[in-house]
């Protein structure tokens, strides 16, 4: 195994313009298991963009990965717009109480001041000193979540996912409105010279029908992907669960890459959109990554590798969703080597042969 | 006439395909109204048209939102067929359990597998979300539950689940109950690992297990 020749940078330039590479780019998505890499408790993060900052940077040298992302949880932007989260001493966040109960609620919301109310000024301040820090050498993202989901927060998973067929205008004002937010704290994202990286966990047809995606999440999330090119940078949109009906409408919102999750296939994905798309994934981030062997987990990298890629945008080898908070060091150290052992080019019959073997 | 109540069931049946919770309202109350066996009602009107709102889930026609409008119909239904049920049919069915394990508070999961194991005729205790593992106990004791349903979304609580059972052992009930868990982080061989009873991937799967490891035919 050849130890890392190039930057991610200089790795996802090179991959853009169809260069020698010396391996695929590999993002294990590490959110909260930055905690671990510094010794400091999930809840030391709250209200403290330059301990996030520290533990994300840790994390990068440790590991070795290609993009650096950001994030917490998905409650930030809801959460300063009103909804209640819950944050356990060293566990991730959940939400504790939306917003408001019912539609009577959605005339009293506003609009956050990303510099001012929840932790969004926190998170402000981890991306830009990690940008400050390493983003010459390594892509920078900052979190932000999608603008159906975050109206799932405002009022409620159950009620909002009622309200799509019983109350379809009161949805899109909450989508409408969260959208707004997004647009703003995106902008702010970008001050800090990350480029935003945009999920709709809430999106998936886990959830919603393909048409509902259509209706309430395509529409706000092509507005963000606009504002985010107008800004002359690239996004990448992850949806969490089932999605393999609405990859087009995902890649219709204008996405350059789509990070797909373990309970979609790749060589589908890779199939109806890869010509449109960069595809992202799949390594099962629970099953494989939290509680699999090495063993597991350089299997399951090297079945990515062996779906995807040939896509024509390209892949990123990566965890289907955000890690858990323990994964072990050693099972992402194995996911990286897996793919330094891959190396470039990738030998498809080295591949073929050791499945057949 | 059977005909009547035949056609009534298909109405009821329909309405709750069709999430019309008026309507379904309406035809519960006309089959009070008529003297219509009120057991009939619910089983051959709105279970059935429960668990063809299921199917059509399974297939992927409908989607968590669909789903939870046939429930509120259904339930809508339950609220006044349930008083006219005699007092020995709501003495034999089965209790079940069922929560969100302490630390998450994802519940639509959940209340899918709540709604369809009601469906089949289940009693339900739903205990809600972030229940603390001790709780599961407790309330399965109390209420002489024959099942335990844990749901999950987060990692960070799936070690609960184990604890249940680890509580369980302690109180020596283990055997007094199944266990069984869901949710996105679960799989097969986590269950296997805690020692639970079984895993179901989804909603309608959760009713073949529990009816399967309850010994009653699916």
């Amino acid at each position: 195994m050849k130890p890392d020749r190039l930057t991610p940078m200089e790795r996802f330039a090179a991959y853009h313009r169809g260069k020698p590479l010396d391996r695929l780019p590999c993002v294990p998505i590490v959110g909260n298991t930055a905690a671990r890499v510094l010794g400091v408790k999930v809840s030391d993060f709250r209200g403290n963009g330059r301990l996030i900052a520290n533990a994300q940077i840790a994390a990068y040298r440790r590991f070795g990965y290609d993009v650096i992302r950001i994030f917490t949880d998905l409650y930030t932007q809801a959460e300063a717009m009103g909804a209640k989260v819950h944050y356990p001493e060293d566990e991730t966040a959940y939400l504790a109480e939306p917003a408001i109960t019912s539609t009577d609620g959605i005339a009293s919301l506003q609009l956050a001041d990303p510099y001012k109310d929840g932790n969004l000024p926190h998170h402000l301040e981890a991306m830009e000193r990690t940008f400050q820090a390493v983003g010459k050498e390594v892509p920078v993202t900052g979190a932000l979540t999608g603008p159906f989901t975050t109206a799932s927060f405002l009022i409620g998973t159950d009620n909002l996912v009622r309200l799509t067929l019983r109350n379809p205008a009161a949805v899109h004002q909450l989508c409408d409105l969260a959208c707004q937010g997004a647009l703003i704290y995106a902008g702010a994202i970008l001050d800090t010279g990350c480029a935003p990286s945009l999920t709709d966990a809430m999106c998936s047809t886990t959830v919603i029908s393909p048409r509902q995606f259509k209706e309430f999440g395509q529409p706000y999330l092509k507005r963000l992907v606009d504002f985010i090119h107008g800004r002359g940078r690239a996004v990448t949109l992850h949806i969490c669960g089932k999605t393999a009906p609405i990859w087009e409408a995902m890649a219709d919102t204008g996405a350059d890459c789509l990070s797909i999750d373990n309970a979609a296939d790749l060589e589908a994905a890779k199939a109806k959109v890869g010509h449109r798309v960069r595809l992202m994934g799949n390594v099962p981030p629970s099953e494989i990554m939290l509680q699999g062997t090495t063993a597991q987990v350089r299997e399951a990298v090297r079945a990515c590798v062996r779906k995807a890629h040939n896509n024509p945008k390209g892949l990123i080898v990566a965890s289907g969703c955000s890690l858990p908070v323990e994964t072990p060091f050693a099972n992402i150290d194995a996911m990286l080597d897996a793919v330094r052992e891959i190396g470039w080019p990738v030998d498809v019959d080295e591949l073929e042969t050791e499945l057949a073997a | 006439m059977p005909n009547q109540a035949e056609s009534l069931f298909h109405a009821l049946s329909d309405a709750v395909v069709g999430m019309d919770e008026e309507r379904t309202r309406q035809l519960s109350i006309q089959a009070v109204d008529q003297g219509i066996d009120a057991l009939s009602a619910i089983e051959h009107g709105l279970v059935e048209g429960m668990n063809r709102a299921g199917k059509l889930f399974e297939t992927e026609e409908y989607f968590i939102p669909e789903l939870l409008l046939c429930s509120d119909a259904m339930y809508a239904g339950l609220d006044i067929l349930r008083p006219h049920l005699k007092h020995e049919e709501n003495q034999i069915r089965h209790k079940i359990v069922i929560g969100v394990v302490e630390g998450d508070t994802h519940d639509i999961g959940k209340n899918l597998v709540k709604i369809m194991l009601e469906a089949s005729g289940f009693d339900i205790v739903d205990l809600g979300r972030d229940i603390p593992p001790q709780r599961f106990v407790d309330e399965a004791i109390q209420s002489q539950a024959s099942v335990i349903a844990l749901s999950t979304l987060m990692t960070t609580t799936m070690d609960g689940m184990a604890e249940v059972i680890q509580l369980l052992h302690k109180a020596k009930v283990r055997e007094r109950f199944k266990v069984i868990v869901g949710g996105g982080p679960i799989s097969q061989a986590f269950a296997n690992r805690i020692g639970a009873d079984g895993y179901a991937a989804g909603a309608p799967a959760a009713v073949k297990l529990v009816k399967q490891l309850i010994g009653e035919a699916a």
